[in-house]
């Protein structure tokens, strides 16, 4: 379970970093403040993408929540009020921003389901979750 | 004495530390690639002269007197200085208006010589407001007016990319106002125009909704977006808000440009757009030009901000 929520977080952070790198590629690196933003959140989100796919630690699971969380909050206030004088309408540009509201939500959603400590099936038990006093006890 | 269960051992730092050392540096790395990429890409568009170059010069308010900017003529000097130095020769220069601040007569007469020192071979304009104090824009059409249609619009095309200079300062009540004689103008002046032509549009109030509530938008500039929603590249510049702003609404892309004059609040910060007064030495970042190049093939434009400081 552990290991595929892990690559869940780590491809859904790579198509966020892939869509905004395209974005960043193709015209977005003209805007001021955003094109730097699009640009770190790509280059964090690619690292970190592959860091958890070669098994590095929890941390690394938080910084993709936050990098995803961050970017849907960056999404809405460009909806919104506007962010460093920049903002956008609705789905533009599409598909790119729709691909890449999904893909951050997911990476948020199995972030939270790697949190939750989820009830192994009966007869099954983690080697960690048997303790030299079970064992004993068995015999 | 106990160890904290929770301590972390010098093997799990040193191996924590090790990871936080791989995500910078493959982030550095990463970042590096995509800029790269993007530079290259940059490149390759620049190798080829881009089809189009001009410069957005915005808002001088020649004859303004305040602490904002107790000298706009000399900042509006800077910034032609800046145009002339951009290390080729623009296309064009377009002035998104408020060329003067009270529409005198002078204030027309010191704006149109300062801008004769433009090296470029045109220098286009759209009235502001403070263009058309009183007079409904007559000393402006008098100065900058020949070869304009109605109360000064007009459009011209520019190797292969076409250009349409909107009024939308006169008939004020709040909001930015076109009519429907401009209306009908731009309805016609595209009709002929094949959909892969690339439009850009000039105004000196926005033609998106900014900030309604500050007069910050155009109230039947939809109806003028509507003529240009079959063409697959339409870019609106405009000035008046005396900072840099971009929205993008489907096929239409939007910005709004810096001031040579003084600097405007954001929007809704305070009761009203009153010209703000910055500390010594930071006026210079808040004022600059535009340069915006588009090259065939390409569906953006691209722009360049430079402050003028």
């Amino acid at each position: 379970m552990t290991f595929l929520l892990r690559i869940g977080i780590a491809a859904s952070l790579a198509v966020s970093a892939a869509s905004h790198s395209y974005l960043y590629i193709h015209g977005y690196h003209y805007i001021p403040t955003i094109g730097t933003a699009f640009l770190i959140q790509a280059s964090i989100s690619f690292a970190v993408a592959v860091l958890i796919v070669l098994g590095g630690p929890g941390w690394l699971r938080w910084v993709a929540a936050a990098v995803a969380g961050g970017s849907l909050v960056a999404f809405i206030l460009s909806r919104t009020v506007g962010l460093f004088g920049f903002s956008e309408r609705g789905w533009d540009p599409s598909p790119h921003a729709a691909i890449t509201v999904g893909a951050e939500v997911l990476t948020v959603l199995l972030w939270a389901g790697a949190l939750v400590k989820w009830p192994r099936p009966a007869g099954l038990a983690s080697p960690s979750s048997i303790s030299p006093t079970s064992v004993t006890e068995r015999r | 004495m106990t160890q904290d269960p929770h301590a972390m051992s010098r093997r799990q730092l040193i191996r924590h530390t090790a990871w936080f050392g791989a995500a910078v540096g493959l982030a550095v790395a990463g970042g590096e690639v995509i800029s790269h990429v993007a530079g290259a890409a940059s490149a390759e568009r620049a190798a080829v002269r881009p089809t189009v170059r001009f410069a957005q010069i915005s808002d001088s308010h020649i004859g303004f007197t305040g602490s904002a900017n107790p000298d706009v003529a000399g900042t509006f000097g800077h910034a032609i200085d800046r145009i002339n130095n951009l290390g080729y020769t623009p296309d064009f220069v377009i002035h998104t208006g408020d060329l003067t601040h009270l529409s005198s007569s002078d204030q027309f007469d010191q704006v149109k010589q300062m801008m004769s020192k433009l090296q470029t071979p045109h220098v286009f304009t759209v009235p502001g407001e403070h263009d058309s104090v009183d007079d409904a824009g007559q000393k402006y059409r008098s100065v900058f007016g020949a070869g304009t249609r109605g109360d000064g619009w007009y459009s011209f095309d520019i190797a292969g990319v076409h250009v349409i200079a909107l009024v939308n300062t006169l008939n004020l009540k709040k909001l930015g106002h076109l009519g429907v004689e401009q209306l009908e103008f731009v309805e016609k002046d595209v009709a002929r125009l094949s959909s892969d032509t690339p439009i850009i549009v000039f105004s000196h109030i926005p033609l998106f909704a900014m900030y309604p509530d500050w007069g910050w938008g155009t109230d039947d500039a939809t109806q003028a977006l509507s003529y240009l929603s079959r063409f697959s590249s339409v870019t609106c510049l405009n000035g008046h808000v005396h900072q840099l702003f971009s929205k993008t609404e489907g096929n239409v892309t939007f910005y709004s440009g810096r001031t040579t004059a003084y600097p405007l609040p954001h929007p809704g910060d305070g009761p009203a757009p009153k010209p703000v007064t910055l500390p010594a030495g930071k006026l210079g970042d808040a004022l600059g030009i535009r340069e915006v190049s588009y090259t065939k093939g390409q569906n953006a434009l691209a722009l360049k901000e430079r402050p003028l400081q």
